[in-house]
């Protein structure tokens, strides 16, 4: 403990002789920019006089017996019997015009509908030599449509994020909540459970890796292994406590994980859109449909995509349930 | 004439798989108390689940589906019942007026 501070010490007299570091010290949170800069003073609480509340009081309550009087009150009447008759006519009008819009649509399974287009046409004929994906959905939606689907992971990571920033709780916070909150009944340390998840875990995973390496091969992909991926790490969580799951998924390995997976698939993505784009030669091999390794940039991307859905349910959960990671 | 055995027994299968889900239905909205509404609920969950599922395994006949429908079972029959404990657990060390409903331990010591 001792050693630890003084080392602490050691770094923080190093980072100020730098002047470089203090940009460095504010972004780790050494330093406040306004300590002895700015007064500080802390915000005095409104209280209202007892006078002042009494009227209130009456006046609400004289205003909620003039509104709830029905007898008298003539435009509550009316209201109220035009709030019935026109919620009647909105609903019905709304029906109608979903029916009349129904009405219009074209036959099911018709060749002259109009999503009959060259689009998908191109996408069933050419999609397997194009992209070499057996299924067609994956080959359509990692690449001729990669760049929507890496706006679509941007999403989760922002949606993380901006969770992160509302709800982690500081360390210190954090360790006070393991000593006295209001969590004790819950149920911890469950036999039943944690032999069950024993079990189920590992499977669970192992089923996770499956869809997301098989995405090209069958139904499944990246968004719907990390899913499961996500819930088998959610259930380790509830069975065997957040102390035991940051051995191996703390904060460090999550951060690492997310940022690398998105970084990895942005690169991999872009170098797919500038060579698509300029018409130059495409030098991922698209290898032997149907086989593991094949489907060029789709493999890597679901990889990626994976991880990220992973890590973002995971961090939901953990963030909702604990404050932190 | 072995399709229509094969089409009969599934959907018998499937039928009784349904009439226990309407049983469990029955009796979520029938009871009024968490642990008798976590019996009804959890026979369907089993039961009904893992009939409705067999009738679909002899609809597809014996291939890699197959399996993959068993697995199902499986796993259904691990996750519903453990779920089902762990909300009892909850409702046993959480309701302080547990006496009112149902047998306790301390009850039946005396």
């Amino acid at each position: 403990m001792n050693r630890r501070e003084k080392e602490k010490r050691k770094e923080k007299s190093e980072k100020e002789e730098k002047k470089s570091s203090r940009f460095e010290s504010w972004l780790d949170g050494d330093r406040d920019i306004y300590d002895g800069n700015m007064e500080l003073r802390p915000q005095k609480e409104y209280e209202p006089s007892p006078y002042l509340l009494r009227r209130q009081e009456n006046e609400r309550k004289k205003m909620e017996e003039r509104v709830n009087d029905v007898a008298r009150n003539k435009e509550y009447r009316v209201f109220k019997r035009a709030y019935r008759v026109l919620a009647v006519v909105f609903c019905l009008s709304f029906i109608a015009l979903l029916v009349l819009a129904v009405s219009w649509l074209p036959p099911v399974g018709q060749a002259g509908n109009p999503d009959n287009n060259e689009v998908s046409a191109r996408y069933i004929e050419e999609g397997l030599q194009e992209t070499g994906s057996v299924n067609i959905v994956t080959g359509m939606i990692l690449t001729y449509r990669a760049f929507d689907t890496f706006g679509e992971t941007n999403v989760l990571f922002i949606a993380t994020c901006c969770v992160m920033v509302m709800l982690m709780l500081d360390e210190a916070v954090l360790k006070k909540q393991e000593t006295d909150n209001d969590r004790k009944y819950e149920p911890k340390n469950d036999a039943i459970l944690q032999g069950m998840a024993f079990i189920l875990c590992p499977v669970i995973f192992i089923f996770g890796i499956y869809v997301i390496l098989g995405g090209h091969l069958g139904p499944g992909g990246g968004f719907s292994g990390g899913a499961v991926i996500g819930a088998g790490l959610i259930l380790y969580v509830i069975a065997f406590g957040f102390k035991k799951t940051q051995r191996f998924f703390n904060e460090a390995v999550y951060k690492t994980a997310k940022i690398t997976s998105l970084v990895m698939y942005g690169l991999i993505g872009s170098y797919f859109y500038i060579t698509g784009a300029n018409g130059i030669e495409n030098h991922i091999p698209l290898g032997l449909p149907g086989h593991i390794l094949s489907g060029g940039i789709i493999l890597p991307i679901n990889i990626c995509v994976g991880i990220e859905v992973a890590c973002t349910m995971y961090a939901f959960y953990a963030l909702f349930r604990r404050g932190g990671l | 004439m072995a399709e229509w055995i094969r089409f009969i027994a599934g959907s018998v299968f499937l039928l009784i798989g349904l009439f226990i889900f309407c049983v469990q239905l029955f009796g979520v909205f029938r009871y009024k108390y968490v642990l008798n509404r976590m019996h009804a609920a959890a026979m369907g969950d089993t039961l009904g689940i893992s009939f409705s599922l067999v009738g679909l395994m002899i609809f597809s006949g014996f291939n890699f589906v197959t399996l993959k429908f068993a697995l199902v079972i499986l796993f259904l029959w691990c996750a519903s019942p453990v779920s089902s404990h762990l909300i009892a657990r909850l409702e046993v060390t959480t309701n302080e007026k547990l006496e009112e409903y149902c047998k306790t331990e301390k009850e039946t010591d005396k």
